[in-house]
């Protein structure tokens, strides 16, 4: 450690000496009670007499302040706590002005908002003359205090993705107020009642105002014993005063610290560990696949029809144009697409988390299930940051759609450990969420969305958060579970591998629309258009002169016979594509054309090339790993004539 | 999540903002209205703000809480900006000690100020020794002051210590690498990073200073400071309407003082005590 600087000394000096104008005089009002009574001879139970005194002449001062702080806190709680949850929730003009007009009482001097109470109501006599009166001010004045903490915490902790996920398994609103929005704002009420508690114990500027001989409380007590110029009942009085805030303070100080997280490591152990379970699982899956009657009722898929579903959202934006999809009972269907493309609104319509514009229908067999809320279509859904209710273990996270069905407690053991079972994640059982690595609160989820024996399991790409090689691992489970289950599954991906992987069909989304909609082969050997052609895969563009049979192209010419139908004209500037793995590097006088090598990449399997092709493009081929290419070398192509394309823009 | 979910989340507010019209909004608007209700109507504002002891009091007041917050301000940003940068033995309880005072409400800072510099205070018995005279300032404009500097440091050195460590070190250190000297840094990086901090807990500093009751209850025997004035207008002389408009006044004063510390800083600010 480098020597002190003589800066260092001179602001701790200055802080040691604020920290000695504070405390000095807290120790000056200790010692005054002990000084006091020394003088005057008594030596026995020194302070202790003068504690005697203000229990005698106070106890009800202090009686009445816990008494209305009590009451206050608790007014507080059941009006602030609603209130921060509808504010949280629903931001309009109306919301805004009461969350600007309830910060108010903060800035406003206790004492003007007491002589405001006085005037409105001082002339209900026995209203002004009881500590209710008090009440009131306090709980005007320390609302804000809870409000704003509560909001604080609910901002922070968004709690929308908790209710979605609570709503999914079909928790109703109040269900979702009380089970999960308030145990997740647990931190922030309890912040805001000590607050509160504290705030309204040592109360005095309103409290002065407010009070009546028959309604003091501590500090009304605490500026009359001071007012009585006996220094010792002050003194004594003030360190009742303090015995009782420092617990208080401490618990304030300790609430404030956020809280330790064990974070599990995730990739070394972790993944070697699932890389053995779903060995396991493979092997157990072949000897013996997850039987449906093995005293567990299937799983009751549907079909599910959209017709016409677009979105447009309130500020104007079409997020999804009308479209139009039959989902078969059992079928998995990828939506894929790049980000900001409309493919989560899509499944949030199929959730009922969001409405389709009108005329829009989304049917779940023959049943319109339009106007239903999502707690009230049997779904199981899959979210991307998993929404696992980080106030519940991973059982009760599990059993959580159960218990909101009124399922007995046996019968969701039952399902839980059949759930915790059917995931290779038992140990789990009562892990806090906040324990699990990203690959466990996957499959707990997973868990929790399927316990409930939904009629259609969504999932929003539940791999993206997870790396790579995790994700080979849970794509390949997912897998062997839809088809295990025989559920209906929707699937939402950004990643063009998982979408060939996991579905039976994919639909391709373009920016708000559909661009095709077919099996993993069709989209990528039969891709109707280009944005579809080139999001799926790599693609090569050609184009040149169409001349007899071929298209002359700068090195050579590529025979059209695989696109005759189209008849190009000859003369005419026409344009094809082809894959990398289509064309191949073959030897002098065998192939359509001559390139020279941009940049050659070891894959491994394959080597892959760029070739300089015109001024702004490259052409990429997929060559054998045997082959070694240099810079500037020449090679010849040849592209099988079957496999080229042509594409509507 | 429709028109449900929507009558549902009225259903919350109504208790709240019900409460809140009825013991706070309507109160004060029936405050303005009654400091209306004398002799002279809404000229009562004038009246009381040209009226030369008022005058001389919201001045007293007004000066003496702008001195307050500076000198919280200087003090609390040293002592914060230090706490947050330097490890030294003893440091958590240096801490303690300094947010102790946080929970004190108006009349224990008073009386906290008279057992330092009362008539039977330390410092007057430790100056009576050295020079033979007892000094005694706690029940002047020097023990308010003292008396707000006390209230307000501990609560100024949370926030702004809070503030301080949001700063990256990096920046500081990327002002050194570049050659500037620690003053500079100070300057040019820490101090600009500080600003919405100073500038919300200045504004709330002001605005209890201005409003603070218990501590200049307590010492203010003789000191005309806006609150006593309103408190002795309406309790031993019961001029309703002058003390309702000298708290409209008061109220407007550091509503606007957080309301524009808000805008600048962006962060909601208030007022506590």
């Amino acid at each position: 450690m480098k020597k002190k600087s003589k800066l260092f000394y001179i602001q701790l000096s200055l802080t040691l000496l604020v920290c000695a104008f504070l405390i000095v005089p807290v120790v000056l009002s200790v010692t005054a009670g002990l000084t006091a009574n020394y003088i005057v001879g008594v030596r026995s139970g020194l302070t202790l007499q003068w504690f005697g005194k203000v229990w005698e002449l106070y106890r009800d001062t202090i009686f009445r302040s816990i008494m209305i702080g009590l009451v206050c806190l608790g007014c507080t709680l059941m009006l602030g706590i609603p209130a921060a949850y509808a504010m949280v929730k629903k931001q309009n003009r109306f919301t805004r002005i009461f969350e600007e007009l309830l910060v108010t009482p903060l800035a406003i001097p206790g004492l003007a908002t007491a002589l405001a109470l006085i005037v409105s109501y001082g002339r209900f006599t026995d209203f002004r003359k009881s500590w209710l009166f008090i009440l009131v001010g306090h709980v005007v004045f320390t609302l804000p205090f809870m409000v704003r903490s509560v909001i604080a915490v609910m901002n922070s902790a968004n709690t929308t993705q908790y209710e979605e996920g609570a709503a999914s398994l079909g928790a109703g609103f109040w269900h979702r107020f009380f089970h999960i929005v308030i145990p997740i704002a647990m931190p922030g009420i309890l912040a805001g009642s000590l607050m509160v508690f504290t705030l309204s114990i040592g109360e005095f500027n309103l409290t002065w105002m407010l009070h009546t001989p028959t309604t003091k409380t501590l500090p009304v007590g605490l500026a009359d014993s001071y007012a009585s110029m006996r220094l010792e009942i002050g003194s004594a009085y003030t360190i009742a005063f303090f015995i009782m805030i420092i617990p208080l303070l401490i618990a304030m100080q300790w609430v404030a610290k956020p809280p330790r997280k064990k974070v599990i490591p995730e990739k070394t152990e972790l993944s070697t560990d699932l890389r053995r379970t779903t060995e396991m699982e493979k092997n157990a899956l072949e000897r013996n696949p997850i039987p449906r009657d093995r005293g567990r009722e299937p799983v009751s898929g549907t079909s599910l029809r959209l017709e016409n579903c677009s979105k447009t959202f309130p500020d104007g934006t079409q997020a999804l144009k009308p479209f139009s999809l039959s989902v078969k009972t059992g079928e998995t269907v990828v939506i894929l697409g790049p980000s900001g493309c409309g493919k989560t609104t899509m499944l949030r319509i199929i959730a009922g988390l969001e409405t389709p514009d009108p005329p829009g229908r989304v049917f779940f067999g023959d049943e319109d299930v339009t106007e239903l809320p999502i707690e009230k279509r049997n779904v199981g859904m899959v979210f991307q940051s998993y929404a696992l209710f980080p106030n519940m273990n991973v059982a009760e996270n599990i059993a959580y759609g159960l218990k909101v069905r009124g399922l007995g407690a046996a019968e969701r053991e039952r399902r839980v450990s059949e759930m915790l079972e059917m995931m290779k994640i038992t140990e789990l059982r009562n892990r806090r969420v906040d324990q699990l690595s990203g690959g466990q609160k996957q499959r707990v989820a997973l868990a929790r969305a399927i316990a409930v024996r939904p009629r259609l399991l969504l999932m929003d790409e539940p791999l993206t958060a997870l790396d790579a090689k995790l994700r080979d691992v849970l794509r390949a489970e997912i897998d062997s579970l839809l088809r295990s289950l025989g559920i209906t599954a929707i699937y939402v991906t950004h990643d063009q591998a998982e979408a060939m992987a996991l579905g039976d069909r994919i639909v391709v989304m373009e920016i708000a629309r559909v661009s095709q909609v077919g099996t993993p082969r069709e989209i990528y050997f039969k891709p109707q258009n280009r944005f579809v052609a080139d999001f799926i895969g790599t693609l090569n563009r050609v184009t040149g002169r169409v001349e007899g049979k071929g298209l002359i192209v700068p090195g050579g010419t590529i025979p059209l016979e695989g696109i005759s139908h189209l008849q190009p004209k000859a003369g005419e500037e026409f344009e094809v594509f082809f894959r990398p793995e289509q064309a191949e590097v073959v030897g002098p006088g065998e192939g359509h054309f001559k390139a020279t090598v941009a940049a050659s990449f070891f894959m491994g399997d394959h080597t892959r090339l760029l070739l300089d092709w015109t001024d702004a493009s490259y052409l990429t081929i997929e060559a054998k790993s045997n082959q070694v290419f240099r810079k500037g070398d020449l090679v010849e192509i040849r592209i099988d004539p079957a496999s080229l394309l042509t594409l509507r823009t | 999540m429709g028109r449900r979910f929507n009558l549902y989340l009225f259903l919350l507010m109504v208790p709240g903002v019900a409460f809140f019209a009825a013991f706070f909004l309507l109160p004060l608007a029936r405050l303005a209205l009654s400091s209306a209700e004398g002799p002279q109507g809404f000229k009562v504002y004038l009246l009381s703000l040209t009226h030369p002891r008022y005058f001389t009091t919201l001045l007293n007041t007004l000066l003496l809480s702008i001195a307050v917050t500076l000198a919280t301000l200087v003090i609390s940003g040293f002592s914060g900006v230090f706490l947050t940068r330097n490890q030294f033995l003893g440091k958590n309880f240096v801490l303690s000690m300094l947010t102790f005072p946080l929970a004190f409400p108006g009349v224990v800072v008073g009386f906290m100020i008279i057992l330092l510099v009362g008539r039977q205070g330390l410092i007057g018995d430790v100056t009576r020794w050295l020079v033979g005279e007892k000094l005694v300032l706690a029940y002047s404009l020097t023990g308010l002051f003292l008396g707000y500097l006390y209230f307000s440091i501990p609560r100024v050195i949370i926030t702004l210590m809070a503030a301080a460590e949001k700063i990256d070190p990096r920046l500081e250190e990327a002002a050194r690498s570049l050659g500037a000297s620690p003053f500079r840094v100070v300057k040019d990086v820490l101090i600009p990073a500080l600003v919405p901090g100073l500038i919300s807990s200045g504004a709330i500093c002001f605005a209890t200073s201005m409003g603070a009751f218990g501590t200049a209850f307590t010492l203010a025997t003789d000191i005309d400071v806006l609150p006593i004035v309103i408190y002795t207008e309406f309790t031993l002389l019961a001029n309703i309407t002058t003390a309702a408009a000298l708290s409209i006044v008061l109220g407007l004063i550091t509503w606007i003082a957080l309301s524009i510390a808000r805008s600048i800083s962006g962060t909601t600010v208030a007022a506590a005590g």
